[in-house]
């Protein structure tokens, strides 16, 4: 009997995981499917014929392609300043006890739990009441704030795994404490550091709530003309923008495992063999 | 001029002394260790020489030098720390040249100076190596190539052993030693285990709780110990409760023993060391003039070049005995037999003098 | 990987207390003039970028609502008609499916994640662990749009619209689909991050626990009921509580799914911004929201830490 229900468990689980694969796996093969359509128009699914035709028709909208600069723009530019801030940050907090340490760092983390639309509601309100209107900076700015946690999180992992002997065995074998820090400390916490700008790069370019309230119509990300064309024209050139914007991403995550391996990214566990 | 000279040092965390009034000195090319339980003030001690730690009191002198409060790269010492530390993100050759470089040793010299002190170490060729590679003893051997090759006054060696496998410990306990005296490096070695303590070093330092319960050789540690902490951190033995009287120690449990000319009278404590009772069957009788006690074997052990023996005393109370495993017959569990214990070989510890 | 926002990363090395001995505390040094000068640039930005914008938005929040000014004057009126005018019910109706939804969605990703993350914790190190590892962490990464795009398009009038209403009985434009869709949407988000977050929990669970319980008698089922599941609480937790904060604050996902019949608290945030440039409003609403989440997620995480989970992985 025991044995019965266990089978009978494994399979409903093992049915269910399936099912929950597959459900998040086909929408995205569909839209990339559908990226294909030979159709001039929005029609049911499967298409009868397959064609670029989305694609060179997203290359060729102006609109979507000073998106899509824009986008590239600012998420280097925002991820670069994230990562000066956050790793600064991330340092000073793992390298010094002071009192009130776990409520700083708690607050440096708490952008992640606001969410991003109070965010983009609160800056527009500032930026406007300082008479900040360059949409870049605001932008720049809106990103910033949204981004560094994750660089913080990401390389205090990576120095609390870095063993305290390290550091001492470099001061002991005469390296100043600045020293030790840059030859032996920053090299080691290099994933967590390089992992922490990988994650604001791909944050940056999928930001759409704060964006929208920062942008223009003259300066808009590349996630904010999609919307405003899913709102308005719902076309298969948003599938094809979307393939291309999966095809990024999986770039960036497979970066991210040749950085810092995806293993570590996630743990291995105590318990690992 | 000693080494080191560590005096009247006090080092606090929080409210508790870790370190308490603790002095000693170690002379030039000497093996000190020092010896004690974890939380004894030892590794304490350790970095305060090291200068990881500032100390609250006391004074800190490197061949003459007062080294308080200097940061531990401005003094010249060498420190193998338990885990080894070697840098991962280097090879082997980088960790090596890493202190050189720090000191200010013209790079001109490191190859040579590496080589050298790699074949000191006995892991010549392995320069390109990465610590990952390297097996627990090599990273050992390169974690003390890399503190010997900026000659430092003294070196310090943090628990060597306790990371190793017990095969491997043994064989490398007297390839350190050797190393050692070669090198001709001053040395202080902290360790919790005995035998390694007693087999490295010359000189030994007991502590417990912040403070040195005594000094001195293996042996002198061993056969006269200066209270019943060192008696029963190194080494085992029996304790009886009772009486000092003139020469003889009368237990609470109505024994009497004989334990020759002894200071002091009153209440003590008993000690005999279990490889120090003979365990005599059929009646034989080995040593003169020695303390004969009657019992049975309660428990026997044969552990291959020893067997243990417990033994029930007429008093009700049980002994613990080691002989040698001389390929004759030996006492087996139910056998009435004898021991003897020689006066000299008792401990007397606590008489009021 | 940590999702918990507010837990530092922890040292997973704590060595317990000895009580015999006195050890020396944690390694740090104390703070330098340096130091101190790049806390204070990296609290500065966080003061200008976020505390500062937040306190105008509650102070916005009391103002008058003056039409054709972004934000408010200066000197208008203290009211607190922008708050009460939230208890009329075309309001509250907001929150309620907002979070209603978000729970929904969080409780059923929580549970879908489980057995996924079970299957990736427990395999070695091999081709399919880090593809489906890959695939899960590329789905967190996956911008919100193209989510909600390819649910569009699969879910949506050109795709299986109909004949999975029709499975539930009902019309494939119907609200009751709708909000069915908009919960796809949030699950598209939910499952890979709960994933993630309960692969951490699970591998932390000593795989011979479940053996021990069968060699005691219990059925798989059984002993994972009364082993896995107590000892993956804390994870569980605190992956629902993740889900929950970012279903709360879903913003793309009820827009374009919600087709305007559902919408959650930040498009009424939204609304109030684009449509009516009424600031005022809008602060109140994202003063309440605010308030709201701050405190349940506070709320979990306490209980999430308590000591009613002691065992259990974090």
């Amino acid at each position: 009997m025991k044995r019965f229900t266990d089978s009978l468990l494994g399979l409903v689980v093992l049915g269910v995981s399936i099912i929950t694969v597959l459900f998040l796996v086909i929408p995205l093969l569909m839209a990339a499917v559908m990226s294909f359509d030979s159709r001039e128009y929005l029609g049911q699914f499967p298409p009868p014929g397959l064609s670029t035709r989305w694609y060179t028709s997203f290359f060729s909208d102006a609109y979507y392609l000073k998106g899509l600069k824009v986008s590239l723009l600012l998420a280097l530019t925002s991820t670069c300043l994230s990562t000066m801030v956050g790793v600064a940050a991330a340092f000073t907090l793992d390298r010094y006890r002071f009192p009130g340490r776990e409520v700083l760092s708690a607050f440096f983390l708490s952008p992640l739990i606001v969410p991003h639309v109070i965010i983009g509601f609160s800056l527009l309100l500032f930026f406007s009441s300082i008479g900040l209107l360059d949409g870049f900076v605001r932008l720049v700015l809106g990103h910033l704030i949204i981004t560094v946690p994750y660089v913080i999180r990401t390389t205090l992992a990576s120095l609390v795994g870095i063993r305290k002997s390290f550091m001492e065995a470099a001061l002991i074998l005469g390296a100043t404490e600045s020293r030790a820090m840059w030859k032996i400390t920053v090299p080691l916490a290099k994933t967590g550091i390089a992992a922490g700008a990988v994650f604001a790069l791909a944050y940056s370019l999928d930001d759409v709530s704060v964006s929208l309230f920062l942008t223009d119509p003259n300066f808009y990300t590349l996630p904010v003309a999609m919307t405003n064309m899913m709102r308005s024209q719902f076309d298969l050139r948003i599938a094809s923008a979307s393939v291309l914007l999966m095809i990024m991403t999986i770039v960036l995550i497979w970066l991210l495992d040749r950085i810092a391996g995806l293993d570590n990214v996630v743990g291995q566990g105590v318990y690992h063999k | 001029m000693p080494v080191l000279e560590f005096s009247n040092v006090n080092k606090r965390f929080g409210g508790e002394l870790a370190v308490d009034n603790v002095s000693f000195q170690v002379g030039e090319g000497r093996i000190v260790s020092l010896l004690g339980p974890s939380g004894c003030g030892k590794t304490t001690t350790l970095r305060l020489i090291a200068g990881f730690e500032q100390p609250d009191g006391g004074d800190i002198r490197i061949r003459g030098e007062s080294v308080a409060r200097k940061r531990p790269y401005e003094r010249n010492v060498g420190l193998v720390f338990q885990d080894y530390a070697l840098f991962p993100h280097m090879t082997v050759e980088a960790n090596i040249a890493f202190g050189m470089r720090e000191r200010g040793v013209p790079q001109s010299e490191f190859a040579e100076r590496t080589a050298k002190v790699l074949e000191l170490v006995k892991m010549q060729g392995l320069q390109r190596r990465n610590p990952h590679q390297l097996s627990g003893g090599q990273q050992q051997r390169v974690a003390l190539a890399r503190a010997l090759v900026t000659e430092p006054s003294l070196l310090l060696l943090d628990e060597p052993l306790s990371n190793l496998d017990a095969k491997l410990r043994e064989s490398l306990r007297i390839e350190l030693k050797q190393i050692l005296r070669s090198a001709g490096i001053t040395t202080i070695i902290v360790t919790h285990d005995q035998s390694e303590a007693m087999s490295m070093a010359d000189h030994i330092i007991v502590m417990s709780k912040g403070r040195v319960m005594q000094r001195g050789s293996a042996e002198e540690i061993y056969s006269t110990p200066a209270n019943r902490f060192v008696a029963d951190f190194i080494g085992q033995s029996n304790w009886f409760n009772g009486q000092l009287q003139g020469n003889r120690f009368v237990t609470d449990d109505g024994l009497t023993i004989a334990v020759g000319d002894r200071a002091g009278a009153g209440a003590a404590e008993l000690g005999i060391r279990p490889e120090r009772i003979a365990v005599r069957t059929n009646g034989t009788r080995g040593w003169d003039g020695a303390n004969v006690l009657g019992g049975k074997i309660e428990t026997t052990e044969y552990l291959g070049p020893t067997i243990h023996h417990w033994v029930r005393l007429q008093s009700g109370r049980t002994v613990h005995a080691i002989v040698q495993n001389d390929g004759q017959c030996f006492a087996r569990h139910g056998q009435d037999i004898h021991l003897e214990i020689r006066p000299e070989d008792c401990l007397v510890l606590g008489p009021e003098p | 990987m940590q999702t918990s926002a507010t837990t530092l990363a922890s040292d997973a090395n704590v060595r317990p207390a000895d009580a015999q001995s006195v050890r020396a505390p944690e390694p740090g040094a104390a703070l330098t003039r340096t130091a101190v000068l790049l806390i204070g640039i990296v609290v500065a930005i966080y003061a200008v970028l976020m505390l500062y914008p937040l306190i105008r938005v509650f102070e916005d929040s009391f103002r008058e609502f003056v039409p054709g000014r972004i934000g408010s004057q200066a000197d208008a009126p203290f009211t607190l008609a922008n708050y009460t005018d939230l208890l009329h019910p075309a309001y509250a109706s907001y929150f309620w499916d907002t979070f209603r939804i978000g729970a929904i969605a969080s409780c059923l990703g929580v549970a879908l994640a489980f057995p996924l993350a079970y299957f990736v914790a427990r395999r070695r190190s091999d081709w399919i662990r880090s593809v489906t590892l890959g695939f899960l962490i590329t789905l967190m990464f996956l911008s919100v749009l193209i989510r909600v795009y390819a649910i569009e398009l699969s879910f949506g009038p050109v795709g299986f619209a109909r004949d999975i209403a029709a499975l539930f009985g009902e019309r494939a434009g119907s609200r009751f689909y709708i909000q069915f869709m908009v919960v796809l949407g949030l699950l598209h988000y939910v499952v890979p991050m709960s994933a993630l977050v309960l692969i951490g929990t699970i591998q932390n669970i000593n795989p011979r626990l479940i053996e021990a319980a069968q060699a005691l008698g219990a059925a798989v089922w059984k002993a994972h009921v009364k082993v896995t599941l107590p000892l993956a609480a804390r994870g569980l937790l605190s992956a629902f509580l993740v889900s929950f904060t970012l279903s709360i604050s879903a913003f793309v996902i009820p827009m374009v799914l919600g087709r305007g019949k559902i919408a959650f608290v930040s498009n009424l945030i939204y609304n109030r911004f684009s449509e009516l440039a009424n600031f005022p409003s809008g602060s109140a609403v994202a003063m309440v929201m605010l308030v709201i989440s701050m405190t349940i997620i506070f709320a979990v995480s306490r209980l999430a830490s308590s000591s009613r989970f002691d065992g259990a992985p974090r």
